[in-house]
C-alpha cells in the first residue's frame, strides 16, 4: 500500500489538469475486473464542485524541466515523490473494486528524460492491463519528444491519451515553457491520430485485435497567462477537433501561484473559462463555426453567452416559429438546448404548440421569448435594445453569485495555481 | 373513490381496470388519509385480468410495460396516480404518447421515470463496497427510488469474480450475486465482518478524496447538486474522521 504522504504528495501534484472524464470507451471485460461505461460515470464530488472520476494521479512530481508557471518545476523547492508501477496498479484495483473510480488517470513530471518516463507510464498501464486483468478506463498523459514506438504501444492499451498544449502560441511556449515547443506538442497528436487510423484499417481488414485508444485524445489549455485572445483560441480549438480529431479541448483559467516577471500577476476570472466553454459548446454541438462567433483578435463578450451574442448580431434570422423551424434553426435560439430543442421537435407531432406548452414543457424562456413565435405569436421585447437589456440582466441574475465567488478566487491570498501541474 | 392496491404491477393492472371509468379515481398502494366522505376499495388482485388489461396496453405501446416498472419503482408519494394518469391517457389515444411533452399527465409521468433512470446511473457511481473477510463485496444503500436489483447488472459485468451484496437497508431487501447467479432477497439487518485491510483502504480513499480538492474554489452548492447530502450515508469519503488532525 502506497503511504499517505505519498499520495498526497502525487495527488495534489496532478489535481490542477482539469480533465477528468471517463466517457467514450465500451471496453468489455474479458475477464478480471472492471469494463467501459460509454456515457462516463462519477463516482464523488469534492467541495469544489468538481466530479471525482477517475484516479487523478503522477508516477512522479521529481522534473528536469522548468516550466515557469508549474508548481513541479526543476527550480522549485516543493517535496517530491516518486510511486512505483505496483503502488498505482494496486491503488486502482483495490480503488476500483470499492466503485469509488471509474479508472486511472495517469500522469507524470519529466524524470530524467522524456523516454524514461513514458517508458515508466507504459509500464504502468501495461501491469495493469496484462498482470492485473484490468478492463476499467485509462487515460495516459502523453510526454512530449517521447519515442513514437512508445506512444504506439501506449495506445493500445489506454483508452485516453492527451498532451496537453498548455499555452495557445508558439511565441507564448518559447517565452514561458522554453523546452516545449508548438510542435513538439502537435506532433504527437498528429502522430496518434495517425497510429489510430492505421490501426482502424487493419482492424477493419482482420489482421489485427484490441484497441487503440478507443476514447480518443483530449488537450487542455491555459486561459491568460499568456495574451492570446479568444478568437485565436477558439481558432486553435476548431483546428484541433477538425484536422485532429481530438475529443475535447479543457481550458484552464490561469492564477498566479509562481512569482514570475514573464507572469502576469493577477488571476483570469473564471467567466472567462466559462464562456470558453460555452463557444466550444457551440462548435462541437450546434452547428457553429468559430467565424461565425467572433473575430480573430475578439475576446467573446461577458456580458452575454455566446449564443445570445451571436443571435443579437443576426437579428434578421429571428423569430423563428418554434412549430416549423428545421432542428438546426432551433438550436441556435438563445436559452434553448439541445435536450429542448429535442422535446420540442417530439412534442410538436402531436400538437401545434402554445406559448403556454412551452410553459408546461418547462422550457426556459427567459431568452427564448425574443427569438421565437408560437403559432404566428410573439411575446418578446420587439426593441433590440430592450432585448439587449433585458438579455444582460438574465445573465447577472444568474452569475451574480458566481461572479462574487470569482472575485474571492481572485484575490492573492487565496490564490492558488490552477494550472495542470505536470504535461 | 380510492383504490388501494398491493403495489405490485398485477395489482396496479386490476386496480386500473376498476377504476377506469372513475373520473375521481385515486390509485395508491401506501397508508392515505382518506379526504372528507371519500369511500376506498382494497382491490384483489387478479391475475387473469391484469394479463388481459397487459396485452392490451402492449398494442397500444410496446414499451408500456416498461414505463410501468419504472413508474412503479418510483419514491415519489403520488407515483401510483401519475402511472394511473398516464396509461388512462394511453388506453384513450390508443397509440404511444410517450413523446407528447405537452401533454401534462404525460409530462408528470416522463418526469418520474427519469427520476428513476437518473439515480439507478447515479448509484452506478455512489454505491460503495467494503470488503469482508471472505472476499466478497458488501454495499448498503438506501435510494429514493426501489432500484436495487437494477444495478445488478452493471456490477456483474464490471466485477464478474467477485460475490457481492447490495442492501437496501430501508426496503430491507438486497440484490446478491453469489460469483454465478444474481438475485434479489429480503434481508433485514446484516452483520458484516470487514477484511483486515478494508480500514487500510477507505483512510487512504479518504485522503485521496482530500488532496485532490482545491480548496480555494469552494463551490459547496454546486457539490450537493450533484451529491445530494441524502447520499452522503454511506459514503467513506463524507464521514468525519473523529481523530484527524487534517
Ligand atoms: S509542466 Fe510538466 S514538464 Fe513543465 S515543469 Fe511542470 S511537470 Fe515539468
Amino acid at each position: 500500500m502506497i503511504t499517505e504522504e505519498r499520495l498526497k504528495i502525487l495527488t495534489e501534484s496532478a489535481k490542477y489538469d482539469v480533465s477528468c472524464s471517463s466517457s467514450g470507451s465500451a471496453r468489455k471485460n474479458e475477464g478480471g475486473m472492471g469494463n467501459g461505461y460509454v456515457a462516463g460515470c462519477c463516482h464523488s464530488f469534492t467541495p469544489d464542485g468538481r466530479c471525482i472520476s477517475l484516479l487523478k494521479i503522477l508516477l512522479s512530481n521529481d522534473c528536469i524541466y522548468n516550466c515557469k508557471y508549474c508548481p513541479n518545476r526543476l527550480d522549485a523547492d516543493v517535496p517530491r515523490a516518486t510511486a512505483t508501477p505496483e503502488e498505482i496498479c494496486e491503488l486502482t484495483i483495490d480503488f476500483y473494486k470499492r466503485n469509488y473510480i471509474e479508472g486511472l488517470f495517469l500522469s507524470s513530471a519529466v524524470c530524467k528524460n522524456p523516454d524514461y518516463t513514458m517508458e515508466r507510464l507504459l509500464l504502468t498501464v501495461k501491469k495493469l492491463r496484462l498482470e492485473y486483468n484490468f478492463h476499467g478506463y485509462i487515460h495516459l498523459k502523453g510526454i512530449p519528444k517521447a519515442d513514437p514506438l512508445l506512444m504506439k504501444e501506449a495506445g493500445r492499451y489506454a483508452d485516453r491519451m492527451s498532451y496537453n498544449i498548455e499555452l495557445p502560441s508558439e511565441k507564448s511556449l518559447k517565452l514561458l515553457a522554453p523546452q516545449k515547443s508548438k510542435e513538439s506538442l502537435l506532433l504527437p497528436m498528429k502522430t496518434l491520430a495517425m497510429q489510430t487510423a492505421q490501426f482502424r484499417e487493419e482492424k477493419k481488414k482482420g489482421l489485427i485485435k484490441g484497441h487503440f485508444l478507443p476514447a480518443g485524445q483530449t488537450t487542455q489549455m491555459i486561459i491568460g497567462a499568456s495574451p492570446e485572445a479568444d478568437g485565436q483560441i477558439l481558432r486553435l480549438t476548431q483546428a484541433l477537433y477538425q484536422k485532429n480529431g481530438l475529443r475535447r479541448v479543457y481550458y484552464s483559467s490561469y492564477v498566479p501561484i509562481v512569482h514570475d516577471s514573464l507572469l502576469p500577476d493577477t488571476a483570469v476570472g473564471q467567466l472567462r473559462e466559462h464562456r470558453l466553454y460555452q463557444a466550444d459548446w457551440l462548435l462541437r454541438f450546434y452547428g457553429f463555426s468559430v467565424e461565425e462567433l467572433l473575430s480573430e483578435n475578439e475576446n467573446l463578450a461577458t456580458e452575454f453567452d455566446p449564443k445570445c451574442a451571436w443571435a443579437l448580431k443576426n437579428m434578421q434570422l429571428f423569430p423563428v416559429e418554434i412549430n416549423r423551424a428545421p432542428l438546426e434553426m432551433l438550436l441556435r435560439v438563445p436559452g434553448i438546448g439541445s435536450k429542448n430543442a429535442y422535446k420540442i421537435m417530439e412534442a410538436r407531432k402531436y400538437t401545434k404548440l402554445s406559448f403556454e406548452d412551452l410553459v408546461k414543457m418547462r422550457i426556459a424562456l427567459k431568452r427564448a421569448r425574443h427569438f421565437i413565435t408560437c403559432n404566428g405569436k410573439f411575446f418578446g421585447e420587439k426593441n433590440e435594445y430592450s432585448v439587449r437589456g433585458l438579455l444582460a440582466a438574465a445573465e447577472t441574475g444568474e452569475n451574480a453569485k458566481q461572479l462574487d465567488l470569482f472575485s474571492i478566487l481572485s484575490s492573492p491570498q487565496n490564490a492558488m495555481i490552477a494550472l495542470s501541474g505536470q504535461l | 373513490m380510492v383504490y388501494i392496491f398491493d403495489g405490485t404491477k398485477l395489482g396496479f393492472l386490476t386496480a386500473f381496470l376498476l377504476a377506469y371509468e372513475d373520473g375521481n379515481a385515486l390509485l395508491t398502494s401506501h397508508a392515505v388519509q382518506l379526504p372528507l366522505g371519500e369511500s376506498f376499495i382494497s382491490v384483489t388482485t387478479d391475475s387473469d385480468k391484469a394479463k388481459r388489461v397487459e396485452r392490451r396496453l402492449l398494442t397500444f405501446d410496446t414499451d408500456a410495460l416498461h414505463a410501468l416498472d419504472r413508474l412503479l419503482r418510483s419514491g415519489m408519494e403520488n407515483h401510483e396516480q401519475i402511472a394511473f394518469r398516464y396509461f388512462k391517457k394511453l388506453a384513450t389515444e390508443k397509440r404511444p404518447i410517450d413523446k407528447n411533452f405537452a401533454d401534462p399527465d404525460v409530462f408528470a409521468a416522463v418526469e418520474c421515470m427519469k427520476k428513476v433512470g437518473h439515480e439507478i446511473h447515479k448509484m452506478h457511481g455512489f454505491v460503495r463496497f467494503m470488503e469482508l473477510e471472505n472476499g466478497a463485496l458488501y454495499a448498503p444503500i438506501s435510494p429514493d427510488n426501489d432500484i436495487c436489483d437494477l444495478l445488478l447488472p452493471h456490477f456483474r459485468a464490471r466485477l464478474p469474480e467477485y460475490p457481492f451484496v447490495i442492501h437496501d437497508v430501508t426496503r430491507k431487501k438486497a440484490a446478491v450475486y453469489d460469483g454465478k447467479n444474481a438475485f434479489v432477497a429480503p434481508l433485514g439487518t446484516a452483520d458484516v465482518l470487514i477484511s483486515a485491510d478494508e480500514e487500510g483502504w477507505q483512510k487512504l480513499w479518504k485522503n485521496y478524496y482530500k488532496a485532490v480538492n482545491i480548496p480555494s474554489r469552494e463551490r459547496l452548492k454546486q457539490m450537493r447538486g450533484y451529491m445530494p447530502v441524502r447520499y452522503w450515508k454511506f459514503l467513506p469519503e463524507k464521514q468525519e474522521t473523529p481523530n484527524s488532525f487534517e
